[in-house]
């Protein structure tokens, strides 16, 4: 049963305390992107939780310091660019996280300055159906290195479904030739689309698969025909 | 008489610019900012995670979950959109609660269920009393209590609001509306501004 629009509205002070189920979560943050009203109140509760929180401050055990200390220095972080160009990106900056920015942004400047255009030419849509899985509370960043050179950034949400893939810095190919993401599952492989100036959305993504990318003939094929230039696990 | 009035205005123990501007250097990669990030969030986050959790070893490994999750989505903090104590206070909570409802722990749930307000104590005893702890006391205080208790139970106990409605003896509905009045209350007096 779908809740209205009032419903979800209260649910705001809910939402805010973790007060919900994952289905109604989910629910009330697809409605949070259309309700800027929502999205402020959301904010404000948010800061006034905190200080809830900041009067139930206790000094944890010293020990455990120098472990997160030295855990930071084994954990790779979600990679930031520089803020400008961050910014120039951001064309919905509420809606467009840092990664998604920052994901088209490297793959803009990857394969030249001729294709920028390009990139503004993107489908509103697409863009925003990006953004909101960059966004999603439990997006997951994975990041693997190609043996075409550059690398592969998987962005995907489990409550979402979705995944968005970049690439950056693969080598150029010879015409005819196109990079292909696949989403790799135990039921096979099926195309998610060809890599060419931004970054792609692959739908009914489900942890547990993979996302591969081959090198394909022009067009992009069924199913892979090369072994894959990088497999990164959602 | 305003409630403004009785809360003293006196500067915050960590100034929330700092703390933004010290998450970006953390964004980049750095280390030293990072322990100045862990030094003013290391408290409230364990506070948080132990008052939901309880258990104070389980709280631990939470906790150096949650500071970690800082040190690495750095990037994905936006000043623009909130202070950094509540996007990791945010990240921290919810860590909690995930915790809490995927261990289903029956015997915490009765033990509550029977004494809504136990747990409180334990906590409070080591908490020292900030100025933070007073203000956000007196601002409790000015609630009615079927809105403090709504808000207690989720945000300190972990409950959802269908289990704060059965705690409580109330309608869903009703504890809905309340966590939601109750919080804008608490925002209203607090001044919290964003």
């Amino acid at each position: 049963m779908k809740a209205s629009q009032d419903d979800l509205h209260v649910l705001t002070g809910s939402y805010v305390l973790d007060a919900i189920s994952d289905a109604e979560r989910e629910e009330f943050e697809r409605h949070l992107q259309y309700c800027p009203a929502c999205e402020a109140e959301v904010r404000g509760l948010r800061e006034t939780a905190a200080r809830l929180a900041l009067a139930r401050a206790v000094p944890p055990p010293a020990r455990m310091e120098q472990r997160v200390l030295a855990a930071t220095y084994r954990t790779r972080q979600v990679p930031l660019l520089p803020r400008d160009q961050v910014r120039a990106a951001r064309k919905f900056p509420r809606r467009l996280g840092i990664l998604a920015a920052a994901a088209s942004v490297a793959a803009a400047v990857a394969l030249g300055v001729s294709q920028l255009s390009t990139q503004h030419q993107l489908d509103r849509a697409r863009e925003s159906a990006i953004a909101r899985v960059v966004d999603a509370p439990d997006a997951r960043a994975e990041t693997a290195r190609t043996s075409a050179g550059g690398s592969v950034t998987v962005v995907a949400s489990a409550a979402l479904r979705e995944a968005v893939v970049s690439t950056t810095g693969m080598a150029s190919l010879p015409s005819g030739r196109v990079y292909q993401v696949w989403v790799i599952s135990p039921s096979g492989a099926r195309s998610a689309g060809l890599v060419h100036d931004t970054s792609l959305l692959a739908s009914a993504v489900v942890p547990g698969d993979r996302i591969g990318v081959t090198v394909e003939p022009a067009g992009g094929t069924a199913r892979p025909t090369t072994n894959p230039v990088a497999v990164v696990p959602v | 008489m305003s409630r403004l009035e009785i809360c003293p205005r006196q500067p915050e123990p960590a100034p929330a610019s700092d703390l933004a501007a010290l998450l970006g250097q953390v964004a980049r990669g750095d280390h030293r900012a990072f322990e100045l990030v862990y030094a003013e969030l290391a408290a409230p986050v364990y506070g948080l995670v132990r008052q939901v959790l309880r258990d104070p070893a389980q709280s631990e490994e939470v906790a150096q979950e949650v500071l970690l999750e800082v040190w690495r989505t750095a990037s994905r903090f936006d000043p623009g959109r909130g202070s950094a104590a509540a996007w990791a206070l945010t990240i921290a909570h919810r860590r909690a609660v995930d915790r809490v409802r995927a261990e289903n722990a029956c015997a915490r749930r009765e033990q509550k269920a029977a004494d809504p307000a136990a747990g409180e104590h334990d906590v409070a005893e080591v908490v020292a009393v900030t100025l933070e702890h007073q203000r956000v006391r007196r601002c409790l205080d000015g609630l009615t209590e079927l809105q403090r208790e709504s808000i207690k139970l989720a945000y300190y106990g972990g409950y959802s609001y269908p289990q704060v409605a059965q705690l409580l003896g109330v309608a869903l509905g009703t504890v809905k509306t309340r966590i939601r009045d109750g919080l804008v209350r608490m925002r209203d007096c607090m001044a919290v501004t964003w």
